[in-house]
């Protein structure tokens, strides 16, 4: 590190950590980077689990195993004998759970949260490093009590990863009552985590900005993290609640949903949606924050229409919590209720829209460098854009009743999930790898691991929505069992070759990351030319990140300002005497700590 | 680079085989596109497929612009020597328009679609339907039919046992002709059917895809709401689409949407439920072969 002269800087005067040394330093640092790289490091390794898990699914959808061929035998030909029917809904049910809470959540929040929340806000660390260290150990202890299942008799949790009671709250009837409570007691101990990170984000960036970084002149990456670090705080104590009272069910007699004793089904419902559904926007909100700035640093312009982004990711944050019900329009619940949930659902559309927009806009007469990075953040919106209309479809009520739970939601989600999130994961990785490692990635591997990627992205999951408007439920482990979709059968083979051929092409992203980080072209302090706190200090920052707290005299995207001599304005450059580029009640320094 | 060539040129290889290969043989059975939405043969099926045209058809357009409109910025303002980039931070005008266009058609679509919504679900259903139970269980379907009265037993979801998978009080003088099936539903063409849905275990759902038609069934409830009419005759599946266990996949029974005669045929030739119950053990000797 050769910052470490940096090491003793204590800019913000709270954090009384030294930085840790050896495999200390990778193991138990206090250190919001190395926590950061802790959370990157393991969401990838599980990422490899989760994608591997639904290698397995996809192969029993093109091959099942149970499939009765012409000959009257049992079995494809090319099928694998040990995926049983339990078996596949287990691993479908672990692929989801995987790759929500895994994978999604700590990479765009874990790992870039803590990654940059401190550095683009101007501040040495978290509020509570401590804290934040147990965060990443309870989060990661959560993950392999949630894998274990796998080991245990019965096998893993089989009910989906929405696990509707009774099926996973009565062990006769899911055949899986143990690796449902580890499911579930894991669920209970990654909230844990999710709740310590949340509320140390909200108290850093409200208390430790540095002076002049207002809140609206905080860089979008941070207000989207903010955004989502309320949803956290507000929606997964209530996960945590119906995991508890799942565990209670199965294990200790209690019926808060099983029927037959007066509990209610539907009340499980009720509270996974009620986090389950701010929980799709903690999934792409940080995603939507990490790729305006990309696109703004490659198109060499600021965002377009920065304050309408912050209130539509506020609007988002409001509605998001009151729009779970179309989750269950055809559930039974009421039926005016449902009507209601419709509308919000519509209404919650026009901020993503707005969104939309703003990122053409932004791209909107630029000067657009197409690295790696930037065709990320670009299939990023094209391929939010196309999850966004499938959801359209979904949102209108009576569609629903033909659409609901057929591979047409399966193509939605993973369009939001994986067009969306996991695109932005890659974007945020090429863009910010340099200031973490030091080094670039390549970008030729880069740029063919992103055309495969994205090519077979939407060779694997396009043709979902043909085979869900064609009556293909999901969560059915041989659709050759039916009528209406043997004929669908061919279909099924090509989505799952396109996802081998996905999952792949991520072979060449691994090869990229761990070869750069040795052999890579040193970065330089601001290969991106991009304006924000984290690029004005070197790369890897050293600990405590700033020799000497910056002072923020303006906004996070003055790029190609008329008359500058540069097409980028660093934030703490002051403005030139003659030339007042802010006004001045927003020059005011903002009072840290 | 080269053995990445060559994967590919393999895959697309095998690819070709498997997709040709299995496609014979299975093609026949399939009279509509593969591609595309089945056949429809109800009559709220066809107002859901006209407002799933209409969102079609709006969203399709507006890719065509969104991608249109960044492809052509992607391609015009693409980085080129000595030509920077415009300074601009947004246009509130933009703003506005951008805001208030999607806000009007998005509250269009929820009016129109819950004006739907409410015919289908919220109206009471014709009186002269027929009346049809259901009751799921791993992994199977239960299904009670009125007898010359028209009229179902009474359903009542706390009575729902292994035994009693309908709830009926056996005394029910509307159940003394009810007839019951497993796993085969059989309606009459051109009638309205309602459907009284119930579950012995976990939830259940009744899908039809050729109904355009959704419903989960939950344990505790009996939904009566679900009602629709048949305009062609056919005979499809009836598949569970709600996770249910290890045997969801293959919980289907058969479907047959027959013309009037046939089904009068096929309900006479049913034995009244209270006839059989009478030499059970149990108040309802429905729990035949489903485990």
């Amino acid at each position: 590190m050769s910052t470490a002269a940096l090491s003793h800087a204590d800019t913000q005067g709270h954090h009384d950590h030294h930085e840790a040394t050896g495999w200390k330093k990778y193991l138990w640092s206090l250190d919001h980077k190395i926590i950061g790289l802790q959370y990157l490091f393991s969401s990838l390794l599980f990422l490899f689990i989760g994608g591997g898990l639904a290698l397995l699914l996809r192969w029993q959808l093109a091959f099942p195993s149970t499939q009765v061929m012409p000959d009257g035998n049992v079995g494809n030909p090319l099928s694998l004998a040990f995926i049983n029917p339990q078996f596949y809904n287990a691993l479908f049910t672990m692929h989801a759970t995987v790759m929500v809470f895994l994978v999604v959540m700590p990479v765009l929040i874990g790992a870039f949260g803590n990654y940059l929340i401190p550095l683009k806000i101007g501040c040495g660390d978290m509020a509570f490093p401590l804290i934040n260290e147990l965060s990443y150990w309870v989060w990661l202890a959560s993950g392999f009590i949630m894998l274990s299942g796998f080991f245990v008799a019965g096998g893993a949790a089989a009910s989906g990863w929405t696990a509707y009671a009774p099926l996973s709250t009565v062990g006769a009837y899911n055949a899986s009552s143990m690796g449902q409570s580890l499911w579930a007691i894991g669920l209970f101990i990654n909230g844990l985590a999710s709740i310590m990170g949340a509320f140390n984000y909200i108290t850093t960036i409200v208390n430790m900005r540095a002076p002049g970084m207002g809140f609206f002149r905080m860089p979008l990456a941070v207000w989207a993290l903010f955004i989502t670090a309320f949803l956290l705080l507000l929606a997964v104590p209530v996960l945590s609640a119906a995991g508890a009272m799942l565990v209670l069910d199965l294990n200790f007699g209690t019926n808060f949903f099983n029927p037959a004793k007066g509990g209610q089904p539907l009340l499980w419902q009720h509270l996974f949606w009620f986090f389950g559904h701010p929980e799709v926007y903690i999934m792409i909100l940080p995603a939507m924050g990490m790729v305006s700035d990309i696109l703004s640093v490659n198109s060499r312009k600021p965002v377009f229409g920065y304050r309408a982004m912050v209130y539509a990711m506020i609007a988002i944050g409001f509605l998001g919590f009151v729009v779970w019900g179309h989750h269950m329009f055809v559930s039974g619940m009421n039926l005016v209720l449902s009507a209601a949930f419709g509308v919000s659902t519509m209404v919650i559309a026009v901020p993503s829209a707005i969104k939309t927009f703003n990122w053409l806009g932004t791209i909107w007469g630029g000067a657009i460098r197409f690295n790696t990075a930037m065709l990320n953040a670009l299939a990023f919106v094209a391929m939010f854009v196309i999850g966004g209309f499938s959801g359209i479809f979904m949102a209108s009520t009576p569609v629903n009743i033909f659409v609901h739970h057929t591979y047409f939601i399966v193509a939605h989600f993973h369009y939001v999930l994986f067009g969306g999130s996991i695109f932005a994961m890659f974007a945020a990785i090429y863009f910010w790898y340099p200031k973490m490692f030091g080094r670039l990635m390549n970008e030729t591997l880069g740029k063919i691991h992103f055309a495969l990627t994205f090519i077979f992205f939407n060779l694997c999951f396009f043709p979902m929505h043909n085979v869900g408007l064609g009556g293909m439920m999901r969560r059915i482990a041989d659709p050759t069992v039916y009528e209406h979709l043997r004929a669908l059968q061919p279909i099924n083979q090509f989505i799952t070759i396109s996802a081998i051929a996905l999952g792949f092409s991520q072979i060449i992203f691994l090869y990229n990351f761990f070869r750069s980080l040795r052999h890579g072209q040193p970065a330089g302090q601001n290969p991106w030319e991009a304006t924000t706190l984290e690029w004005t200090v070197g790369s890897p920052p050293g600990h405590g990140n700033f020799a000497v707290t910056p002072t923020v005299y303006r906004g996070a995207y003055d790029y190609s300002v008329p008359g500058h001599p540069r097409d980028f304005i660093m934030q703490t450059e002051p403005p030139a005497p003659d030339q007042p580029s802010d006004s001045p009640s927003r020059l005011r320094p903002v009072p840290a700590g | 680079m080269l053995s990445l060539q060559r994967w590919l040129v393999w895959g697309i290889v095998f690819l070709g085989c498997v997709v040709t290969g299995s496609s014979t043989g299975w093609a026949e059975i399939r009279e509509t596109s593969v591609w595309w939405l089945p056949r429809n043969v109800s009559n709220f099926g066809h107002e859901i497929d006209f407002i799933f045209y209409v969102i079609l058809w709006l969203t399709g357009i507006t890719a065509v612009l969104v991608f249109g409109t960044m492809i052509y910025f992607i391609v015009k303002y693409r980085h080129r020597a000595g030509v920077g980039a415009i300074h601009s931070h947004g246009n509130n005008t933009l703003e506005i328009v951008w805001t208030t266009i999607p806000v009007f058609i998005f509250l269009a679509l929820a009016i129109y679609g819950n004006e739907m919504w409410a015919r289908m679900r919220m109206e009471t259903p014709p009186a002269d339907a027929l009346q049809v139970a259901i009751v799921g269980e791993q992994f199977g379907w239960n299904l009670r039919y009125p007898g010359p009265d028209g009229k179902l037993a009474k359903m009542d979801s706390h009575k729902i046992t292994k035994e009693n998978p309908f709830g009926i009080d056996p005394a029910d003088p509307d159940g003394q002709d009810d007839f019951t099936t497993y796993n085969d539903m059989v309606i009459p063409v051109g009638k309205a059917v309602r459907l009284h849905l119930g579950s012995k275990d976990v939830i259940h759902s009744f899908y039809v895809p050729e109904f355009r038609l959704y419903q989960d069934m939950v344990p505790g409830r009996v939904y009566d709401f679900v009602w629709f009419k048949t305009d062609a005759t056919g005979h499809f599946q009836l598949a569970c689409n709600q996770l249910c266990g290890q045997g969801h996949y293959k919980m289907f029974g058969k479907l047959g949407v027959v013309p009037q005669e046939e089904y009068d045929l096929w309900a006479k030739g049913k034995a009244p439920a209270a006839s059989t119950a009478s030499t059970a053990a149990a108040p309802q000797n429905l729990s035949v072969a489903n485990r």
